[in-house]
């Protein structure tokens, strides 16, 4: 895999976390440097969007200006940008920032894949401890999807919460197992598959699945 | 409705609905034939219903529908030799009234990217590249080549069968996986509480990852396989009733029932697998002689 391809392949996989995107970003610094310049960036727009929303009549003038434009069409009689003002609302746009999170947590428990900057600069501009780190993709995922589970689709949520409390331990047991063996590249793998479960299900729920 | 775009230009596209007399529900059939050049791609969106893709001759993509109410329409589009069918829920619709089965027929040589939250997706005979994609969907793959195989379920369970020389990665929160015949430069599974049933001789020079968190591994495999084996799970047993040579190096401590890492078969030509859990159980056995 290329960079090009590296990077066009972040687009349509949104869990980055597939077997030739890892290869890649193990033994690319430039790439790793990208990645994790967009875990920063996605960070800073969830407190933007926090901060400067902008009214719903600007997103539908956008969306008007776009399908005016032919940029999109009307198929499927839904936009191909989600909607802030949807019934999901923010929480489409929470999926790609989820889960450029979750690449990101994945790039940070595999150091022996990035340059030695990244791995020092690169922290400062993150979450200053796991601990933090664990709280902000909490606050970002779990209590928004259940709450929008729980009015969007009621009959979902009971198998969804059952999954997310099971992918949780899977991703607190990988955890464990890292710390007790860090230079364990099988322990340090298991963690990023459980962030790309943890990822998937929130892909499932909140991007295709649901009518 | 405003959203239904048939590029009319460039598909000869045939169109027959006929409204099926004698039936409580308002169920409608829809069929839709689409001219293809070679290697194609078809994207079906399904809430709710099962979606079956066949291989046909010729260059043609025929899509039978059946709507199982008026609340709902199959929207589609035609473009760059890609053909989208959406299934179009209008108000009111429910799981049962929204139901759409399709059954598609495609050259062999057509990608695939089907998705549906309840529905059966499945898919044969066929060597494009395929995603399909549902949470409680069930998922059911046979004979397919040479392709990149992507899955991705909730608790749908996913079975592939005869799926040769694939890149495939099943992701599944907590539907069982059955691999039967699978074999390739790369089979991959991750699963969070679903249990992986293997069955094959994990193929030459392949790498085989099946990872579950607190699902069961089985791995059943012939006389004839060669592969390099590690499975470890940190509080589940590993089970070994293959005799196979221990590596001299290991990267992690081997402990008696919950380790194993060896080479069965010819070393040369053997495949990695790699069989990981943490609360679940690990089993390579051979395949009893019939």
């Amino acid at each position: 895999m290329t960079c090009v391809e590296l990077q066009e392949s972040l687009i349509e996989n949104d869990t980055g976390s597939t077997a030739a995107q890892r290869a890649h970003l193990k033994d690319c610094p430039h790439c790793a440097d990208l990645v994790a310049d967009l875990l920063v960036i996605a960070c800073a727009a969830g407190d933007l969007r926090a901060a400067h929303e902008p009214g719903p009549h600007v997103w539908n003038s956008i969306e008007s200006t776009l399908r005016r434009e032919g940029i999109i069409k009307p198929f499927a009689h839904r936009s191909l940008l989600p909607s802030l003002t949807g019934s999901w609302g923010w929480a489409t746009w929470a999926l790609p920032v989820a889960a450029i999170v979750l690449i990101s947590v994945g790039i940070l428990v595999r150091p022996h894949g990035l340059s030695p900057e990244l791995r020092t600069e690169g922290v400062t501009s993150r979450p200053a401890s796991d601990a933090a780190l664990d709280a902000s993709i909490a606050g970002l995922n779990d209590n928004d999807l259940l709450a929008e589970l729980a009015e969007q689709a009621p009959t979902l949520q009971a198998q969804y919460t059952e999954n997310l409390r099971n992918v949780n331990d899977y991703i607190r047991d990988a955890k464990h197992s890292l710390e007790a063996n860090p230079n364990d590249d099988e322990a340090r793998r298991a963690l990023m598959d459980a962030y790309q479960q943890k990822a998937m299900l929130f892909e499932l729920a909140l991007d295709r699945s649901l009518p | 409705m405003g959203g239904r775009l048939i590029d009319v230009g460039v598909c000869s596209a045939v169109l027959a609905v006929t409204m099926t007399a004698g039936i409580a529900s308002a169920e409608t059939h829809k069929e839709l034939r689409f001219n293809v050049a070679p290697k194609a791609a078809l994207s079906v969106n399904n809430p709710y219903g099962s979606v079956s893709v066949k291989p046909a001759t010729g260059n043609s993509v025929v899509v039978n529908a059946v709507l199982w109410s008026d609340k709902v329409e199959v929207d589609n589009n035609f473009a760059g030799n890609r053909v989208d069918l959406q299934s179009h829920l209008l108000p009111g619709a429910d799981a049962q009234s929204g139901r759409v089965d399709y059954e598609i027929l495609v050259p062999p040589d057509t990608s695939l990217a089907l998705h549906s939250s309840s529905g059966a997706l499945r898919a044969e005979k066929l060597h494009g590249d395929v995603t399909l994609e549902g949470a409680a969907a069930s998922v059911e793959l046979r004979d397919i080549n040479d392709a990149h195989v992507h899955v991705k379920t909730l608790n749908g369970p996913v079975t592939l069968t005869n799926v040769q020389s694939g890149y495939v990665e099943v992701d599944s929160l907590s539907g069982n996986v059955t691999l039967n015949g699978v074999n390739g430069p790369l089979v991959q599974v991750i699963s969070t509480s679903g249990g992986i049933s293997y069955l094959g001789d994990f193929g030459d020079h392949g790498e085989y990852r099946l990872t579950s968190h607190s699902g069961n591994i089985e791995a059943v495999v012939p006389d004839s396989t060669s592969a390099d084996v590690s499975a470890r799970s940190v509080r589940g047993e590993v089970h070994d009733d293959i005799p196979l040579q221990p590596k001299q190096h290991t990267s992690f401590v081997l402990k008696e029932g919950s380790a194993f890492w060896g080479t069965m078969g010819r070393a040369a030509v053997s495949s990695t697998v790699v069989l990981r859990s943490f609360d679940g159980k690990i089993h390579l056995r051979k395949r009893s002689a019939k």
